[in-house]
């Protein structure tokens, strides 16, 4: 039980859903920049640091990251 | 001090701007600037930067034919607003860190075509380079006018400077 309620935790600690209005406004607005299709954020987990997966009202899904100093928008 | 010429974006002295206006183009000039443009940058700042001379010649909209600009002045003004706004979008809080982050990137990837032109290479010629400029441009002012009004004004005003320093191998090295 204890090993299950561990796992639990890190499982939240490595992807955890947010909603922080700012943070999918920030999303959004990343991925219109790339030129993706979106139109708002619903919702976002965390995968890391400065690592999330964005889900789009429109049914998009995108891992949004840092990488080399750029900002990678990548269709999931 | 001098504005910047609508279309030419070229630094003018601040005589210039009395008579550089659509309907009436410059005497000796290349071309006339856009009449609003032209007051809005140059002649608002020569009003207010502008040495006594200056400021009287804009008033009663007098040039002085044959007089040269101050270069100094009128070559560094420009980069100095454009610091000061590079550090204004930095510090505002209407766009959030991922996209100024990428807004960067889109920046340094434009700034990198601007060099590739400047070293010789063709493409990019100046006029692929313009709409890339003008798309960037209209990026970042749909994601300030919302939030940081006053910021995406300045920026929307200042566009034939920013034009004008990338367009410029020396004054874009000073810049970069």
């Amino acid at each position: 039980m204890k090993r299950l309620a561990l796992a639990a935790c890190l499982a939240a600690a490595v992807a955890f859903a947010a909603d922080d209005p700012k943070q999918k406004e920030d999303l959004a607005a990343v991925i219109a920049l790339q030129g993706k299709p979106c139109g708002e954020v619903v919702s976002y987990t965390v995968q890391g640091a400065n690592d999330f997966v964005a889900t789009c009202k429109d049914g998009n899904k995108y891992r949004v990251h840092v990488k080399d100093g750029r900002v990678v928008v990548e269709k999931q | 001090m001098g504005g910047i010429c609508g279309v030419c974006g070229r630094l003018r002295g601040p005589h210039d701007c009395a008579c550089a206006t659509a309907e009436r183009p410059r005497e000796g000039g290349d071309g006339p600037c856009d009449g609003a443009r032209a007051r809005a940058q140059g002649c608002a700042r020569t009003k207010n930067q502008g040495g006594p001379e200056a400021r009287a010649r804009s008033r009663t909209g007098q040039a002085r034919a044959g007089e040269p600009a101050p270069p100094k002045v009128a070559a560094s003004a420009p980069a100095l607003d454009l610091r000061t706004l590079e550090q204004r979008l930095k510090d505002t809080s209407a766009i959030g860190v991922l996209t100024k982050l990428s807004l960067k990137n889109q920046v340094d990837d434009l700034v990198g075509k601007f060099k590739t032109y400047h070293a010789g290479a063709r493409p990019p010629t100046l006029t692929e380079l313009r709409p890339s400029f003008d798309l960037l441009l209209m990026k970042v002012l749909s994601l300030l006018q919302d939030k940081d009004a006053a910021l995406a004004r300045e920026i929307n005003a200042s566009r034939d400077a920013i034009w004008g320093v990338l367009t410029d191998k020396q004054k874009l090295a000073e810049f970069s």
